[in-house]
């Protein structure tokens, strides 16, 4: 389970995808995920499927690892699924039987659109996470932000704050790993029991886990005084961005997606 | 050669003068180029002082100057920790970034070198400890040996004048530690950096041209590894092995056997012995049940 949470999950690639300017790419996922909730036919997510199947062949990401974001969140899928089955409206399935008239073509119809909704969501999302570093993300973000700096908002803070958080996801996932192993070995049991029981036995995992964080955050911050860290003043930066023709073609490409989206929403 | 570091009558205390001194009225003399090894049992002093080196911390008393610069100076804190490059024990907690070029860009980032240039170090870090392929890698998918290699390497990309290094070896296998060593002495060979080496292994502290023993916030032995490692009866007192051939050495001459003091290596060891055995010198039985 643990190790199926995506965020900080970057595939190393040199596809075009990867090499967009991290910043365009947040501006169109976060355009895509409100062009989303614009839609309100199934023509219009047939055409933003599309947009997703070309990423993904683009990205040369494995389709079964973008489809694997939505395990997380299967059971709010499936939740918000069935609570939609009735608010529908419309004929019954199944006119004869008595008791499942509630079943109606309408609230299948809002289930299927709204899974599709939050799978489209989920997976278009994802890939921003897939195909940007994290740090280049945070950049990316950090940049956008950058006028709040004025306001005295600690953009820079943030951002670094973000980045030691992703990079040590990994390590903590791999660190719980062996600590669950060692308690296990020292008779721990995490599988049986009801939820409280179960919850209860995490303790001996959480504890040191987060002892441990703490210990190597002492370190991590020392490590940064030593390569001479000293806040967002004076820094340069290894990564410079420049929008190039790639980033024009795939602003171009989410304008026709947005335009046609539009378009099928008024004709239909 | 001209001294890169000088440690002054320093002592130091985590809770101000009243507790406990951890460093206790310590003098150390480092010349540039050099290869000093720093050894000590857990808990006297060896990391504390590498620390306050590079203005982690700060003396409690005395003083300690690092190319000339006196480390309480705050004004200079910057041109003290980039000269004094630090590597630590554990390669997770010292790599900030999630692709390896991007970590090692990081000092650079924070000291406003221009673009540019920081491209070109990068490049060259990488090519000095030997990790060039791995540009775009993720640190964590690397061995043991290689995240400690771009640790190395995310220091040397601020050309600092020495390396600190606190048992940079400790969490790695065998392997691992063979890469790193050989980087290090690399560096030294090629790029004149002064290397202090902080280590519990006795094989690494031999390699070193200069060994420095500490025992309770004290220098106790300072020489060449053939000089510190003759104090066989020294070092175990203060819970410290010696290398394997110097003890064997050492519990022959328990034996009235006249065998070289000073033996490090398995190489010197062997013809030591074999020189011993066809000379058939006269030893008394059971002189080797040990």
């Amino acid at each position: 389970m643990i190790k199926d949470i995506t965020l900080g999950q970057y595939f190393p690639g040199d596809s075009p995808i990867h090499k967009m300017d991290p910043r365009v790419k947040l501006l169109i996922t976060l355009e895509f995920v409100v062009l989303l909730f614009v839609v309100n036919n199934f023509y219009g997510f047939a055409v933003c499927a599309t947009l997703i199947v070309a990423v993904t062949a683009l990205s040369k990401i494995p389709p079964k690892t973008v489809l694997k974001s939505i395990k997380p969140l299967l059971f709010i899928i499936i939740f918000t699924a069935f609570f939609n089955l009735f608010y529908g409206g419309g004929s019954p399935v199944f006119e004869s039987v008595g008791w499942l008239r509630w079943l109606t073509w309408g609230g299948i119809r809002n289930a299927a659109f709204m899974s599709l909704r939050i799978i489209l969501l989920l997976v278009g999302s994802t890939f921003v996470m897939y195909t940007t570093s994290p740090v280049m993300l945070t950049d990316a973000i950090e940049r956008l932000l950058g006028p709040l700096k004025k306001l005295k908002v600690p953009v820079h803070e943030f951002a670094m704050m973000m980045t030691i958080a992703m990079r040590f996801i990994p390590t903590l996932v791999d660190e719980t790993d062996k600590i669950t192993n060692a308690q296990k070995a020292r008779g721990a049991d995490f599988e049986t029991g009801n939820i409280i029981r179960r919850a209860k036995a995490l303790i001996p995992i959480l504890v040191p886990l987060i002892v441990s964080a703490f210990r190597r955050a002492e370190e991590l911050a020392d490590a940064m005084e030593c390569r001479c860290y000293n806040g967002g003043d004076g820094r340069t930066r290894y990564k410079i961005y420049s929008c190039k023709s790639r980033d024009y073609v795939a602003i171009c490409v989410m304008l026709i997606v947005t335009a046609s989206v539009i378009t099928l929403n008024v004709l239909i | 050669m001209s001294e890169i570091i000088s440690v002054e009558n320093l002592s130091f205390s985590y809770g101000g003068q009243k507790d406990t001194l951890v460093l206790d009225g310590l003098d150390l003399k480092i010349e540039q180029n050099s290869f000093v090894a720093v050894l000590g049992h857990n808990g006297c002093g060896k990391s504390t002082l590498a620390k306050n080196l590079n203005a982690i911390l700060l003396p409690t008393g005395g003083k300690v100057y690092v190319c000339g610069i006196d480390t309480t100076d705050e004004s200079r804190l910057f041109d003290i920790r980039r000269r004094m490059g630090m590597v630590f024990q554990n390669p997770d907690n010292q790599i900030i970034a999630t692709v390896v070029d991007e970590d090692i860009a990081f000092a650079l980032e924070n000291l406003g070198v221009p673009h540019d240039e920081m491209v070109k170090r990068v490049d060259e870090a990488l090519a000095a400890v030997g990790m060039s392929e791995y540009k775009h890698h993720a640190p964590h998918r690397l061995s043991g040996g290689q995240k400690q290699r771009v640790a190395i390497a995310g220091i040397i990309a601020m050309k600092p004048q020495c390396l600190i290094m606190d048992e940079p070896t400790a969490m790695l296998d065998p392997r691992g530690r063979k890469e790193v060593m050989a980087t290090v002495k690399r560096l030294k060979e090629e790029q004149g950096v002064t290397v202090i080496l902080i280590t519990h292994y006795m094989d690494e502290a031999v390699q070193a041209d200069r060994v420095v023993v500490m025992d309770d916030g004290k220098i106790i032995l300072d020489g060449t590894p053939e000089y510190v490692f003759q104090n066989v009866g020294l070092l175990h007192s203060v819970a410290l092995d010696v290398p394997q051939s110097a003890e064997l050495m050492y519990r022959l001459r328990k034996y009235d056997i006249k065998v070289p003091i000073s033996v490090l290596n398995e190489g010197d060891c062997v013809k030591v012995l074999s020189e011993l055995l066809e000379n058939k010198i006269d030893y008394k039985d059971g002189a080797f049940d040990i």
